[in-house]
Protein backbone atom coordinates (compact mmCIF):
# COMPACT_ATOMS: atom_id res chain seq x y z
CA UNK A 1 0.00 0.00 0.00
CA UNK A 2 2.63 2.07 1.21
CA UNK A 3 5.11 1.45 -1.44
CA UNK A 4 2.43 2.12 -4.20
CA UNK A 5 1.28 5.38 -2.88
CA UNK A 6 5.48 6.25 -3.23
CA UNK A 7 5.38 5.31 -7.20
CA UNK A 8 1.93 6.55 -7.64
CA UNK A 9 2.79 10.24 -6.04
CA UNK A 10 6.11 10.12 -8.23
CA UNK A 11 4.68 9.58 -11.16
CA UNK A 12 2.23 12.56 -10.59
CA UNK A 13 5.71 14.31 -10.51
CA UNK A 14 7.10 12.97 -13.24
CA UNK A 15 3.64 13.80 -15.19
CA UNK A 16 2.70 16.98 -14.12
CA UNK A 17 6.31 18.75 -14.09
CA UNK A 18 4.48 21.86 -13.09
CA UNK A 19 4.35 21.00 -9.84
CA UNK A 20 7.73 22.20 -8.82
CA UNK A 21 8.34 24.50 -12.23
CA UNK A 22 5.39 26.70 -10.94
CA UNK A 23 6.90 27.42 -7.11
CA UNK A 24 10.91 27.57 -9.36
CA UNK A 25 9.63 30.26 -11.81
CA UNK A 26 7.44 32.10 -8.79
CA UNK A 27 10.85 31.99 -6.95
CA UNK A 28 13.01 33.19 -9.77
CA UNK A 29 10.81 36.44 -10.42
CA UNK A 30 10.73 37.39 -6.75
CA UNK A 31 14.78 37.27 -6.73
CA UNK A 32 14.73 38.83 -10.32
CA UNK A 33 12.45 41.81 -8.70
CA UNK A 34 14.97 41.89 -6.06
CA UNK A 35 18.20 42.19 -7.63
CA UNK A 36 16.53 45.19 -9.86
CA UNK A 37 15.41 46.89 -6.78
CA UNK A 38 18.85 47.08 -5.32
CA UNK A 39 20.08 48.13 -8.55
CA UNK A 40 17.95 51.02 -9.18
CA UNK A 41 18.37 51.45 -5.01
CA UNK A 42 21.74 51.77 -5.37
CA UNK A 43 21.35 54.62 -7.48
CA UNK A 44 19.72 57.04 -5.19
CA UNK A 45 22.25 55.51 -2.22
CA UNK A 46 22.42 59.24 -0.78
CA UNK A 47 19.06 60.13 -1.41
CA UNK A 48 17.51 56.96 0.05
CA UNK A 49 20.03 55.15 2.25
CA UNK A 50 17.91 52.43 1.72
CA UNK A 51 17.67 49.69 4.40
CA UNK A 52 14.08 49.07 4.10
CA UNK A 53 14.89 45.44 3.13
CA UNK A 54 18.25 45.45 4.83
CA UNK A 55 16.38 47.27 7.54
CA UNK A 56 19.00 49.14 8.45
CA UNK A 57 16.67 52.01 8.88
CA UNK A 58 15.05 51.28 11.81
CA UNK A 59 16.04 51.65 15.22
CA UNK A 60 15.38 48.75 17.68
CA UNK A 61 15.91 45.72 16.76
CA UNK A 62 12.51 44.14 17.08
CA UNK A 63 11.08 46.77 14.39
CA UNK A 64 14.35 44.93 12.15
CA UNK A 65 13.05 41.64 13.31
CA UNK A 66 9.53 42.96 12.34
CA UNK A 67 10.58 44.36 9.13
CA UNK A 68 12.32 41.14 7.95
CA UNK A 69 8.94 38.89 9.03
CA UNK A 70 7.48 41.23 7.20
CA UNK A 71 9.35 40.61 3.70
CA UNK A 72 9.93 36.82 4.59
CA UNK A 73 6.17 36.24 5.14
CA UNK A 74 5.39 38.65 1.80
CA UNK A 75 7.79 36.71 -0.18
CA UNK A 76 5.85 33.41 0.67
CA UNK A 77 2.36 34.82 -0.02
CA UNK A 78 2.88 34.52 -4.00
CA UNK A 79 3.89 30.91 -3.37
CA UNK A 80 0.64 30.38 -2.14
CA UNK A 81 -1.52 31.58 -4.87
CA UNK A 82 0.87 30.29 -7.34
CA UNK A 83 0.19 26.58 -5.12
CA UNK A 84 -3.58 27.33 -5.13
CA UNK A 85 -3.88 28.12 -8.62
CA UNK A 86 -1.78 25.53 -9.60
CA UNK A 87 -4.04 22.84 -7.57
CA UNK A 88 -6.63 23.91 -9.61
CA UNK A 89 -5.26 23.44 -12.61
CA UNK A 90 -3.48 19.88 -11.69
CA UNK A 91 -6.99 18.11 -9.88
CA UNK A 92 -9.12 19.12 -12.84
CA UNK A 93 -6.84 17.16 -14.93
CA UNK A 94 -5.53 14.30 -12.74
CA UNK A 95 -8.05 12.02 -13.65
CA UNK A 96 -9.23 13.66 -16.83
CA UNK A 97 -6.55 13.44 -19.18
CA UNK A 98 -5.70 9.80 -18.82
CA UNK A 99 -8.81 9.06 -19.67
CA UNK A 100 -8.74 11.60 -22.52
CA UNK A 101 -5.70 10.24 -23.86
CA UNK A 102 -6.66 6.34 -22.92
CA UNK A 103 -3.81 5.98 -20.95
CA UNK A 104 -6.62 4.98 -18.10
CA UNK A 105 -6.07 1.39 -19.91
CA UNK A 106 -2.85 0.79 -19.16
CA UNK A 107 -2.72 2.13 -15.72
CA UNK A 108 -5.86 -0.64 -15.16
CA UNK A 109 -3.73 -3.52 -16.39
CA UNK A 110 -1.49 -3.41 -13.18
CA UNK A 111 -2.15 -4.57 -9.88
CA UNK A 112 -3.18 -1.13 -8.57
CA UNK A 113 -6.91 -0.28 -6.94
CA UNK A 114 -9.19 2.59 -8.87
CA UNK A 115 -9.08 3.70 -5.01
CA UNK A 116 -5.44 4.01 -4.74
CA UNK A 117 -4.48 6.09 -7.49
CA UNK A 118 -7.62 8.60 -6.72
CA UNK A 119 -6.01 8.50 -3.61
CA UNK A 120 -2.42 9.40 -4.95
CA UNK A 121 -3.64 12.11 -6.09
CA UNK A 122 -5.61 13.54 -3.54
CA UNK A 123 -1.92 13.20 -1.47
CA UNK A 124 -0.13 14.63 -4.56
CA UNK A 125 -2.16 17.64 -3.90
CA UNK A 126 -2.50 17.74 -0.15
CA UNK A 127 0.73 16.83 0.67
CA UNK A 128 3.48 17.08 -2.55
CA UNK A 129 2.63 20.36 -3.54
CA UNK A 130 2.60 22.01 -0.71
CA UNK A 131 6.05 20.37 0.72
CA UNK A 132 7.37 21.27 -2.65
CA UNK A 133 5.98 25.03 -2.49
CA UNK A 134 7.25 24.67 0.98
CA UNK A 135 11.23 23.80 0.03
CA UNK A 136 11.47 26.17 -2.72
CA UNK A 137 10.18 28.77 -0.50
CA UNK A 138 12.88 28.09 2.32
CA UNK A 139 15.31 28.41 -0.36
CA UNK A 140 13.94 31.96 -2.16
CA UNK A 141 14.33 32.84 1.50
CA UNK A 142 17.81 32.45 1.79
CA UNK A 143 18.40 33.50 -1.43
CA UNK A 144 17.12 36.98 -0.71
CA UNK A 145 18.61 37.13 2.40
CA UNK A 146 22.32 36.35 0.93
CA UNK A 147 21.35 38.90 -2.08
CA UNK A 148 20.15 41.50 1.38
CA UNK A 149 23.13 40.71 2.93
CA UNK A 150 25.71 41.60 0.04
CA UNK A 151 23.70 45.03 -0.11
CA UNK A 152 23.94 45.25 3.04
CA UNK A 153 27.77 44.48 3.55
CA UNK A 154 28.27 47.21 0.48
CA UNK A 155 26.29 49.51 2.05
CA UNK A 156 28.84 49.48 4.64
CA UNK A 157 26.55 47.21 7.61
CA UNK A 158 27.30 44.00 8.97
CA UNK A 159 25.28 41.75 7.07
CA UNK A 160 25.50 38.85 10.09
CA UNK A 161 23.89 41.36 12.85
CA UNK A 162 21.63 43.46 11.00
CA UNK A 163 20.13 40.62 8.76
CA UNK A 164 21.04 36.74 9.45
CA UNK A 165 20.35 37.44 13.19
CA UNK A 166 17.41 40.08 13.40
CA UNK A 167 15.58 37.50 10.77
CA UNK A 168 13.14 34.86 12.97
CA UNK A 169 13.79 32.62 10.08
CA UNK A 170 12.88 29.75 11.75
CA UNK A 171 10.00 31.47 13.18
CA UNK A 172 8.41 32.05 9.75
CA UNK A 173 9.65 28.85 8.32
CA UNK A 174 7.54 26.68 10.77
CA UNK A 175 4.69 28.76 10.59
CA UNK A 176 5.31 28.76 6.80
CA UNK A 177 5.10 24.96 6.86
CA UNK A 178 2.06 25.02 8.86
CA UNK A 179 0.30 27.13 6.55
CA UNK A 180 0.79 25.25 3.58
CA UNK A 181 -0.13 21.91 4.58
CA UNK A 182 -3.47 23.38 6.68
CA UNK A 183 -4.46 25.41 3.21
CA UNK A 184 -4.99 22.38 1.59
CA UNK A 185 -6.28 20.88 4.34
CA UNK A 186 -9.28 23.75 4.67
CA UNK A 187 -10.16 24.21 1.09
CA UNK A 188 -10.21 20.24 0.72
CA UNK A 189 -14.30 20.27 -0.34
CA UNK A 190 -13.07 21.89 -3.45
CA UNK A 191 -9.79 19.53 -3.77
CA UNK A 192 -12.65 16.72 -3.74
CA UNK A 193 -15.28 18.78 -6.15
CA UNK A 194 -12.33 19.04 -8.45
CA UNK A 195 -11.33 15.71 -8.64
CA UNK A 196 -14.82 14.46 -8.59
CA UNK A 197 -14.88 16.62 -11.75
CA UNK A 198 -11.77 15.86 -13.33
CA UNK A 199 -12.72 11.80 -12.75
CA UNK A 200 -16.71 12.45 -14.17
CA UNK A 201 -16.66 15.13 -16.95
CA UNK A 202 -16.79 14.03 -20.33
CA UNK A 203 -15.27 17.34 -21.71
CA UNK A 204 -14.45 21.06 -20.47
CA UNK A 205 -13.01 19.98 -16.72
CA UNK A 206 -12.54 23.64 -15.70
CA UNK A 207 -15.93 24.65 -17.38
CA UNK A 208 -17.38 21.56 -15.22
CA UNK A 209 -15.42 22.67 -11.97
CA UNK A 210 -16.99 26.45 -12.09
CA UNK A 211 -20.11 26.47 -13.75
CA UNK A 212 -22.31 24.77 -11.11
CA UNK A 213 -20.24 26.69 -8.20
CA UNK A 214 -21.97 29.33 -9.90
CA UNK A 215 -25.01 27.80 -10.70
CA UNK A 216 -26.04 25.62 -8.07
CA UNK A 217 -26.24 28.46 -5.87
CA UNK A 218 -28.38 30.84 -8.03
CA UNK A 219 -30.64 28.02 -8.50
CA UNK A 220 -30.70 27.22 -4.82
CA UNK A 221 -32.06 31.13 -3.94
CA UNK A 222 -34.67 30.54 -7.21
CA UNK A 223 -36.09 27.53 -5.58
CA UNK A 224 -36.07 28.05 -2.18
CA UNK A 225 -34.85 31.74 -1.61
CA UNK A 226 -32.26 30.60 0.66
CA UNK A 227 -28.31 31.20 0.24
CA UNK A 228 -27.11 28.21 2.01
CA UNK A 229 -24.74 26.77 -0.26
CA UNK A 230 -23.24 30.47 -1.17
CA UNK A 231 -22.62 31.28 2.19
CA UNK A 232 -20.68 28.12 2.90
CA UNK A 233 -18.67 28.89 -0.24
CA UNK A 234 -17.73 32.40 0.72
CA UNK A 235 -17.14 32.02 4.50
CA UNK A 236 -14.68 28.99 3.19
CA UNK A 237 -12.72 32.18 2.21
CA UNK A 238 -13.46 35.26 4.74
CA UNK A 239 -11.70 33.18 7.39
CA UNK A 240 -9.11 30.45 7.80
CA UNK A 241 -9.51 28.96 11.77
CA UNK A 242 -5.54 28.73 11.88
CA UNK A 243 -4.96 32.34 12.02
CA UNK A 244 -5.78 34.51 14.73
CA UNK A 245 -7.15 37.59 14.02
CA UNK A 246 -4.23 40.52 13.04
CA UNK A 247 -4.09 43.40 14.82
CA UNK A 248 -2.27 45.82 12.96
CA UNK A 249 -1.93 48.19 16.00
CA UNK A 250 -0.34 45.55 17.56
CA UNK A 251 1.96 44.32 15.01
CA UNK A 252 3.33 47.74 13.95
CA UNK A 253 1.82 50.84 14.73
CA UNK A 254 2.96 53.66 12.56
CA UNK A 255 3.27 56.51 14.53
CA UNK A 256 5.52 55.01 17.41
CA UNK A 257 7.10 52.92 14.81
CA UNK A 258 7.39 50.08 17.97
CA UNK A 259 6.48 46.89 17.25
CA UNK A 260 5.69 44.91 20.22
CA UNK A 261 7.90 41.78 20.48
CA UNK A 262 5.34 39.15 21.35
CA UNK A 263 3.59 39.89 18.22
CA UNK A 264 6.69 39.67 15.82
CA UNK A 265 6.01 36.03 15.00
CA UNK A 266 4.48 34.46 12.30
CA UNK A 267 3.73 31.41 14.57
CA UNK A 268 2.16 34.01 17.29
CA UNK A 269 -0.70 33.83 14.86
CA UNK A 270 -1.24 30.61 14.26
CA UNK A 271 -3.60 28.29 16.30
CA UNK A 272 -3.71 24.59 15.09
CA UNK A 273 -5.90 23.54 18.17
CA UNK A 274 -8.78 26.38 17.13
CA UNK A 275 -8.13 24.51 13.45
CA UNK A 276 -8.59 21.29 15.06
CA UNK A 277 -12.08 22.60 16.87
CA UNK A 278 -13.52 24.06 14.17
CA UNK A 279 -16.66 22.30 12.85
CA UNK A 280 -16.53 24.03 9.16
CA UNK A 281 -12.75 22.54 9.12
CA UNK A 282 -14.35 18.61 9.76
CA UNK A 283 -17.67 19.59 7.69
CA UNK A 284 -15.22 20.40 5.01
CA UNK A 285 -13.19 17.31 5.47
CA UNK A 286 -16.32 15.06 5.30
CA UNK A 287 -17.57 16.58 1.60
CA UNK A 288 -14.05 15.95 0.21
CA UNK A 289 -14.28 12.48 1.85
CA UNK A 290 -17.82 11.97 -0.40
CA UNK A 291 -15.89 13.90 -3.18
CA UNK A 292 -12.90 11.26 -3.22
CA UNK A 293 -15.18 8.46 -2.94
CA UNK A 294 -17.18 9.56 -5.80
CA UNK A 295 -14.12 9.78 -7.74
CA UNK A 296 -13.06 6.44 -7.34
CA UNK A 297 -16.33 4.98 -7.88
CA UNK A 298 -16.67 6.67 -11.37
CA UNK A 299 -13.35 5.66 -12.22
CA UNK A 300 -14.11 2.29 -11.26
CA UNK A 301 -17.16 2.03 -12.75
CA UNK A 302 -17.72 3.72 -16.00
CA UNK A 303 -17.25 2.07 -18.60
CA UNK A 304 -16.72 5.10 -21.54
CA UNK A 305 -15.88 2.23 -24.41
CA UNK B 1 -7.01 -29.78 -17.44
CA UNK B 2 -7.19 -26.41 -15.85
CA UNK B 3 -9.80 -24.10 -16.92
CA UNK B 4 -7.84 -20.52 -16.30
CA UNK B 5 -11.29 -18.72 -17.39
CA UNK B 6 -14.61 -19.96 -16.48
CA UNK B 7 -17.49 -17.88 -18.10
CA UNK B 8 -21.29 -19.47 -17.52
CA UNK B 9 -24.33 -17.46 -18.92
CA UNK B 10 -22.27 -13.86 -19.41
CA UNK B 11 -24.36 -11.13 -20.37
CA UNK B 12 -23.70 -7.12 -20.67
CA UNK B 13 -26.26 -4.35 -21.19
CA UNK B 14 -25.51 -1.55 -22.41
CA UNK B 15 -29.48 0.00 -22.01
CA UNK B 16 -31.41 -1.95 -24.58
CA UNK B 17 -28.44 -3.38 -26.40
CA UNK B 18 -27.03 -6.40 -25.04
CA UNK B 19 -23.56 -6.43 -25.68
CA UNK B 20 -22.73 -9.44 -24.33
CA UNK B 21 -25.62 -12.03 -24.67
CA UNK B 22 -25.55 -15.15 -22.60
CA UNK B 23 -22.43 -16.81 -23.32
CA UNK B 24 -20.66 -19.51 -21.46
CA UNK B 25 -17.04 -20.81 -22.37
CA UNK B 26 -14.07 -22.32 -20.91
CA UNK B 27 -10.33 -21.43 -21.75
CA UNK B 28 -7.72 -24.15 -21.11
CA UNK B 29 -4.35 -23.61 -19.16
CA UNK B 30 -1.60 -23.59 -21.93
CA UNK B 31 -3.72 -22.38 -25.11
CA UNK B 32 -3.43 -19.64 -27.59
CA UNK B 33 -6.96 -19.05 -28.24
CA UNK B 34 -8.18 -16.73 -31.00
CA UNK B 35 -11.45 -14.33 -30.03
CA UNK B 36 -13.11 -13.20 -33.69
CA UNK B 37 -16.24 -11.00 -34.10
CA UNK B 38 -17.02 -8.04 -35.96
CA UNK B 39 -16.78 -4.62 -34.73
CA UNK B 40 -19.51 -3.61 -31.80
CA UNK B 41 -19.77 -7.77 -31.83
CA UNK B 42 -19.08 -7.63 -27.58
CA UNK B 43 -15.73 -8.81 -28.50
CA UNK B 44 -13.53 -5.94 -26.29
CA UNK B 45 -16.90 -5.68 -23.80
CA UNK B 46 -16.09 -9.79 -23.33
CA UNK B 47 -12.51 -8.62 -22.75
CA UNK B 48 -13.08 -6.10 -20.35
CA UNK B 49 -15.48 -7.86 -18.31
CA UNK B 50 -12.56 -10.92 -18.25
CA UNK B 51 -9.92 -8.25 -17.29
CA UNK B 52 -12.12 -6.69 -14.60
CA UNK B 53 -13.03 -3.09 -16.44
CA UNK B 54 -16.50 -3.78 -16.49
CA UNK B 55 -18.75 -5.59 -14.36
CA UNK B 56 -21.11 -8.11 -15.99
CA UNK B 57 -23.92 -10.54 -14.80
CA UNK B 58 -23.47 -14.34 -15.07
CA UNK B 59 -20.81 -16.49 -13.52
CA UNK B 60 -17.32 -15.32 -14.74
CA UNK B 61 -14.31 -16.31 -12.65
CA UNK B 62 -10.56 -15.74 -14.02
CA UNK B 63 -7.76 -17.42 -12.41
CA UNK B 64 -10.55 -18.43 -9.72
CA UNK B 65 -10.94 -14.64 -9.15
CA UNK B 66 -14.60 -12.51 -9.97
CA UNK B 67 -12.65 -10.49 -12.11
CA UNK B 68 -14.39 -7.46 -11.25
CA UNK B 69 -14.15 -7.03 -7.27
CA UNK B 70 -10.85 -8.59 -6.85
CA UNK B 71 -8.76 -6.92 -9.93
CA UNK B 72 -6.01 -6.15 -8.00
CA UNK B 73 -5.40 -9.37 -7.37
CA UNK B 74 -5.75 -10.62 -10.55
CA UNK B 75 -3.75 -8.25 -11.93
CA UNK B 76 -0.98 -9.84 -10.90
CA UNK B 77 -1.06 -12.92 -12.61
CA UNK B 78 -2.51 -11.06 -15.78
CA UNK B 79 -1.12 -8.76 -18.50
CA UNK B 80 -2.98 -7.19 -21.01
CA UNK B 81 -2.37 -4.89 -23.81
CA UNK B 82 -6.10 -3.26 -24.47
CA UNK B 83 -5.56 -1.18 -27.35
CA UNK B 84 -2.20 0.03 -29.51
CA UNK B 85 -0.54 3.05 -27.95
CA UNK B 86 -2.38 3.80 -24.90
CA UNK B 87 1.03 3.76 -22.78
CA UNK B 88 1.11 7.48 -21.85
CA UNK B 89 3.05 9.73 -23.97
CA UNK B 90 4.65 11.81 -21.79
CA UNK B 91 6.46 9.26 -19.81
CA UNK B 92 9.70 8.38 -20.19
CA UNK B 93 11.14 4.72 -21.15
CA UNK B 94 13.28 4.25 -17.87
CA UNK B 95 9.99 5.86 -15.73
CA UNK B 96 8.16 3.52 -16.87
CA UNK B 97 9.96 0.39 -15.97
CA UNK B 98 10.72 2.46 -12.71
CA UNK B 99 7.23 2.13 -11.78
CA UNK B 100 6.02 -1.16 -13.15
CA UNK B 101 8.95 -2.37 -10.91
CA UNK B 102 7.68 -0.54 -8.06
CA UNK B 103 4.23 -1.65 -8.33
CA UNK B 104 3.86 -5.04 -10.13
CA UNK B 105 5.02 -7.87 -7.37
CA UNK B 106 5.80 -10.58 -10.61
CA UNK B 107 7.31 -8.12 -12.47
CA UNK B 108 11.30 -8.58 -13.95
CA UNK B 109 13.08 -5.60 -14.97
CA UNK B 110 15.80 -7.27 -15.75
CA UNK B 111 14.09 -9.07 -18.49
CA UNK B 112 12.43 -6.06 -19.97
CA UNK B 113 15.57 -4.79 -20.51
CA UNK B 114 17.26 -7.93 -22.12
CA UNK B 115 13.83 -7.21 -24.75
CA UNK B 116 14.44 -3.73 -25.06
CA UNK B 117 18.45 -4.09 -25.79
CA UNK B 118 17.77 -6.15 -29.02
CA UNK B 119 15.41 -2.82 -30.70
CA UNK B 120 15.84 0.55 -30.76
CA UNK B 121 13.81 2.15 -28.15
CA UNK B 122 16.23 4.24 -25.88
CA UNK B 123 16.09 4.57 -22.45
CA UNK B 124 15.66 8.33 -22.31
CA UNK B 125 13.36 8.66 -24.60
CA UNK B 126 9.89 9.78 -24.34
CA UNK B 127 6.81 7.65 -25.38
CA UNK B 128 5.27 10.78 -27.45
CA UNK B 129 9.32 10.05 -29.50
CA UNK B 130 8.56 6.30 -30.34
CA UNK B 131 7.51 5.22 -33.36
CA UNK B 132 3.86 3.18 -33.14
CA UNK B 133 5.94 0.19 -33.82
CA UNK B 134 8.32 0.88 -30.75
CA UNK B 135 5.56 1.75 -28.66
CA UNK B 136 4.36 -1.92 -29.43
CA UNK B 137 7.79 -3.55 -28.75
CA UNK B 138 8.15 -1.41 -25.53
CA UNK B 139 4.47 -2.50 -24.32
CA UNK B 140 5.27 -6.25 -25.21
CA UNK B 141 9.21 -5.75 -23.63
CA UNK B 142 6.97 -4.84 -20.28
CA UNK B 143 4.17 -7.50 -20.44
CA UNK B 144 6.65 -10.47 -21.36
CA UNK B 145 8.34 -9.56 -18.35
CA UNK B 146 5.61 -10.24 -16.00
CA UNK B 147 5.40 -13.38 -14.96
CA UNK B 148 1.59 -13.94 -15.69
CA UNK B 149 -0.35 -16.62 -16.20
CA UNK B 150 -2.97 -14.99 -18.48
CA UNK B 151 -2.12 -12.49 -21.56
CA UNK B 152 -4.99 -10.50 -23.00
CA UNK B 153 -4.61 -9.25 -26.29
CA UNK B 154 -6.99 -6.80 -27.91
CA UNK B 155 -6.21 -5.71 -31.89
CA UNK B 156 -2.44 -6.01 -30.40
CA UNK B 157 -1.18 -5.28 -34.12
CA UNK B 158 -3.75 -2.62 -35.02
CA UNK B 159 -2.02 0.26 -37.22
CA UNK B 160 1.44 -2.05 -37.12
CA UNK B 161 3.25 -2.63 -40.59
CA UNK B 162 3.58 -5.91 -41.67
CA UNK B 163 7.38 -6.21 -40.41
CA UNK B 164 6.28 -5.27 -36.48
CA UNK B 165 3.01 -7.71 -36.92
CA UNK B 166 5.36 -10.65 -37.85
CA UNK B 167 8.12 -9.81 -35.43
CA UNK B 168 5.08 -9.44 -32.83
CA UNK B 169 3.85 -12.76 -33.05
CA UNK B 170 6.86 -14.25 -33.39
CA UNK B 171 8.32 -12.51 -30.33
CA UNK B 172 5.23 -13.41 -28.13
CA UNK B 173 5.90 -17.23 -29.08
CA UNK B 174 9.71 -16.90 -28.73
CA UNK B 175 9.73 -14.90 -25.20
CA UNK B 176 6.55 -15.08 -23.78
CA UNK B 177 5.24 -18.45 -24.34
CA UNK B 178 6.01 -21.74 -22.87
CA UNK B 179 3.03 -24.30 -22.74
CA UNK B 180 2.13 -23.28 -19.07
CA UNK B 181 1.13 -19.69 -19.89
CA UNK B 182 -2.20 -19.19 -21.64
CA UNK B 183 -3.09 -16.21 -24.02
CA UNK B 184 -6.36 -14.45 -25.23
CA UNK B 185 -5.90 -12.59 -28.61
CA UNK B 186 -8.43 -10.92 -30.80
CA UNK B 187 -7.35 -9.04 -33.97
CA UNK B 188 -8.88 -8.21 -37.13
CA UNK B 189 -6.02 -9.75 -39.11
CA UNK B 190 -6.94 -13.53 -38.65
CA UNK B 191 -4.37 -15.02 -41.33
CA UNK B 192 -1.43 -13.79 -38.62
CA UNK B 193 -2.57 -16.13 -36.02
CA UNK B 194 -4.15 -18.33 -37.50
CA UNK B 195 -1.41 -20.84 -37.65
CA UNK B 196 0.15 -19.87 -33.91
CA UNK B 197 -3.92 -20.72 -32.58
CA UNK B 198 -4.60 -23.80 -30.68
CA UNK B 199 -8.15 -22.92 -29.74
CA UNK B 200 -10.68 -20.26 -31.52
CA UNK B 201 -13.83 -18.56 -30.36
CA UNK B 202 -15.84 -16.52 -32.61
CA UNK B 203 -18.58 -13.56 -31.66
CA UNK B 204 -21.19 -11.56 -33.02
CA UNK B 205 -23.88 -9.64 -31.98
CA UNK B 206 -22.93 -10.31 -28.30
CA UNK B 207 -23.40 -14.65 -29.18
CA UNK B 208 -20.78 -16.42 -28.99
CA UNK B 209 -20.57 -18.88 -32.36
CA UNK B 210 -18.66 -21.08 -32.10
CA UNK B 211 -15.78 -22.70 -29.47
CA UNK B 212 -13.82 -24.97 -30.66
CA UNK B 213 -10.11 -26.53 -31.06
CA UNK B 214 -8.20 -25.77 -34.29
CA UNK B 215 -7.73 -29.27 -34.65
CA UNK B 216 -11.21 -30.15 -34.60
CA UNK B 217 -12.17 -27.67 -37.35
CA UNK B 218 -10.33 -30.14 -40.15
CA UNK B 219 -13.20 -32.97 -38.68
CA UNK B 220 -16.05 -30.09 -37.93
CA UNK B 221 -16.21 -27.94 -40.70
CA UNK B 222 -16.09 -28.82 -44.61
CA UNK B 223 -16.25 -26.63 -48.08
CA UNK B 224 -17.36 -27.89 -50.98
CA UNK B 225 -16.43 -26.42 -54.12
CA UNK B 226 -19.42 -27.39 -56.25
CA UNK B 227 -21.65 -26.08 -59.74
CA UNK B 228 -24.90 -27.45 -61.45
CA UNK B 229 -26.70 -30.04 -60.75
CA UNK B 230 -24.13 -30.81 -58.25
CA UNK B 231 -24.99 -28.00 -56.09
CA UNK B 232 -28.83 -28.81 -55.78
CA UNK B 233 -27.95 -31.88 -54.41
CA UNK B 234 -25.40 -30.50 -52.60
CA UNK B 235 -27.97 -27.98 -51.11
CA UNK B 236 -29.82 -30.68 -49.15
CA UNK B 237 -27.86 -31.34 -47.34
CA UNK B 238 -28.11 -28.30 -45.47
CA UNK B 239 -24.98 -26.14 -45.88
CA UNK B 240 -24.58 -23.44 -43.16
CA UNK B 241 -23.30 -21.14 -46.06
CA UNK B 242 -23.05 -20.22 -49.51
CA UNK B 243 -20.88 -18.37 -51.67
CA UNK B 244 -20.52 -17.80 -55.69
CA UNK B 245 -16.38 -17.85 -56.54
CA UNK B 246 -15.80 -18.04 -60.28
CA UNK B 247 -19.11 -18.88 -61.13
CA UNK B 248 -19.08 -21.98 -58.74
CA UNK B 249 -20.62 -22.72 -55.36
CA UNK B 250 -18.88 -22.95 -52.36
CA UNK B 251 -20.67 -24.32 -49.47
CA UNK B 252 -19.83 -24.41 -46.03
CA UNK B 253 -21.07 -27.64 -44.05
CA UNK B 254 -20.99 -28.12 -40.30
CA UNK B 255 -20.76 -31.72 -38.70
CA UNK B 256 -21.17 -33.61 -42.00
CA UNK B 257 -19.84 -36.62 -42.95
CA UNK B 258 -17.25 -35.80 -45.69
CA UNK B 259 -18.22 -39.04 -47.54
CA UNK B 260 -21.43 -37.87 -47.87
CA UNK B 261 -20.68 -34.61 -50.08
CA UNK B 262 -17.46 -35.61 -51.44
CA UNK B 263 -19.32 -37.12 -54.87
CA UNK B 264 -20.73 -33.45 -55.51
CA UNK B 265 -17.42 -32.08 -55.97
CA UNK B 266 -13.82 -30.73 -54.44
CA UNK B 267 -13.46 -30.84 -50.33
CA UNK B 268 -11.26 -28.61 -48.54
CA UNK B 269 -11.26 -27.24 -44.88
CA UNK B 270 -12.04 -24.02 -44.95
CA UNK B 271 -9.84 -21.35 -43.67
CA UNK B 272 -10.73 -19.36 -40.22
CA UNK B 273 -11.31 -16.23 -42.33
CA UNK B 274 -13.82 -17.85 -44.69
CA UNK B 275 -15.20 -19.89 -41.82
CA UNK B 276 -15.37 -17.25 -39.88
CA UNK B 277 -17.51 -15.24 -42.34
CA UNK B 278 -19.74 -18.87 -42.86
CA UNK B 279 -20.52 -18.69 -39.45
CA UNK B 280 -21.32 -15.06 -39.13
CA UNK B 281 -23.77 -14.83 -42.24
CA UNK B 282 -25.13 -17.97 -42.10
CA UNK B 283 -25.78 -16.83 -38.17
CA UNK B 284 -27.68 -13.61 -39.87
CA UNK B 285 -29.55 -15.69 -42.60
Amino acid sequence: MITNQLALVRRELWEHRSIYITPAVVGLVMILTLLTAFVFASGYQEIVDIGIVGAQNLAGDVERRAALLALLIGNSIPFIFAGAILTIFYCLDSLYAERKNKSILFWRSLPITDAETVISKLLTTVLAIPLIAFVVIVCVHLIILAITSIFVSIQGGSSVFLVWKSAPLFDVWAGMLIITILLPIWFSPFIGWFLFVSAWTKRSPLLMAFLPLALVPTLEYWVLRTHLIWDAIQTRFEQLPFLKGIDPEQFFDDERFIASTDAVSLLAYIDIGHFLASPQMWAGAVVCGLFITAAIYVRRYRDES
Amino acid sequence: MTSLVTARNVSKSFGAVRAVDNVSFEIEKGKITGLFGPNGAGKTTLLKALLGLTDCDGDLSVLGLDPFRQRKELMKNICFIADVAVLPRWIKVEQLLDFVEATHPNYSRKRSEELLARTKVRKDARVRELSKGMVTQLHLSIITAVDARLLVLDEPTLGLDIIFRKEFYGNLLNDYFDGERTILITTHQVEEIENLMTDIMFINDGRLLLDASMESLASRFVELVTSGENADKARQLGPIYERDVFGKKVMTFEGIDRDKVAAFGELHTPSVADLFVAKVKGAAA
